[in-house]
């Protein structure tokens, strides 16, 4: 995977033209990754506070 | 005929616990104004690269306009008009955090999304501006040469490497503002207030008492 967009002009030199746009999922995936994490701590969370009996915070 | 129980309205009412300023009306209007913005602008360059093809550059560049002008009032506001260091964290943030003291105003966990993604905002926004020149507008005629080409490069890279950074974390802001045991800040945000149980949750009244600044309390800090 690309992490930047680069082209070649009529002379062959190189030239940056801006983030790859593979990285447009990932960017989406860290995202759904941060808020799965969080729900799942969050359950974990839950889950001990009921077994330990508290109200969880 | 029996009459139904009509259970109370969801929210905080007056009689429960006396309500508290969090966010002035102009901050709310520049947080919904900034929102609206990014979510366009997101919208105006990701769904292109998805394939949904339309004419996106004017909704970007006025977008972008109209997202630069918030962001230089917020900075100037701020600056200049508020404590900026409420919002700056720092060695004590994480202490309290490690050891379950309540925070002042703004929690640790606020101030490093607030630090996040108001810089993800910032390089966008300055690399935008110098964008706009690559754009023909009824206010200005594009440049070009401007700058060199391998400085056009890294403003793009700057550029969109920012906007990825806004998507991840919109998505986490957005999720941790709609969490039931955090609808408290997403009503302060539209109605600007909380009631003080719920402020008492999270805030420690000495270091954040949500009075105006003629409040005596306001100095506790």
């Amino acid at each position: 995977m690309e992490l930047v967009r680069i082209t070649r002009n009529a002379w062959g030199q190189e030239t940056l033209e801006g983030i790859s746009w593979d990285l447009l999922p990932v960017a989406f995936a860290l995202g759904a990754a941060i808020i799965i994490g969080h729900l799942v701590w969050r359950a974990m969370k839950s889950r001990a506070s009921r077994e330990s009996g508290q109200s969880p915070s | 005929m029996t009459t139904q129980q009509i259970p109370p309205p969801a929210g905080p009412r007056q009689g429960d616990s006396p309500l508290i300023t969090r966010h002035a009306p102009i901050d709310r209007v520049f947080h919904w104004v900034t929102a609206l913005a990014v979510l366009l602008l997101m919208g105006s360059a990701f769904l292109p690269i998805l394939g949904l093809k339309f004419s996106w550059v004017p909704l970007h560049w006025i977008t972008g306009v109209v997202l630069t002008i918030a962001v230089l009032f917020h900075l100037v506001r701020s600056t200049f008009f508020r404590r900026l260091r409420c919002m700056v964290f720092g060695p004590r943030d994480i202490r309290d955090a490690i050891q379950g003291r309540l925070a002042a105003k703004y929690t640790l966990a606020q101030k490093l999304m607030h630090a996040g993604l108001g810089t993800a905002v910032l390089v966008a926004t300055v690399t935008g501006v110098a964008m706009l020149a690559k754009v023909d507008t009824p206010l200005w005629t594009r440049n070009p040469y401007l700058l060199d080409a391998s400085t056009w490069g890294v403003i793009y890279v700057l550029h969109g490497a920012s906007a990825l950074v806004c998507l991840t974390l919109t998505m986490a802001h957005v999720y941790f503002s709609l969490l039931p045991e955090k609808r408290a800040y997403l009503r302060a945000m539209v109605a600007g207030q909380l009631t003080r149980a719920e402020a008492a949750q999270f805030h420690d009244p000495q270091r954040w008492s949500g009075q105006r600044k003629d409040d005596p309390r306001e100095n506790h800090k």
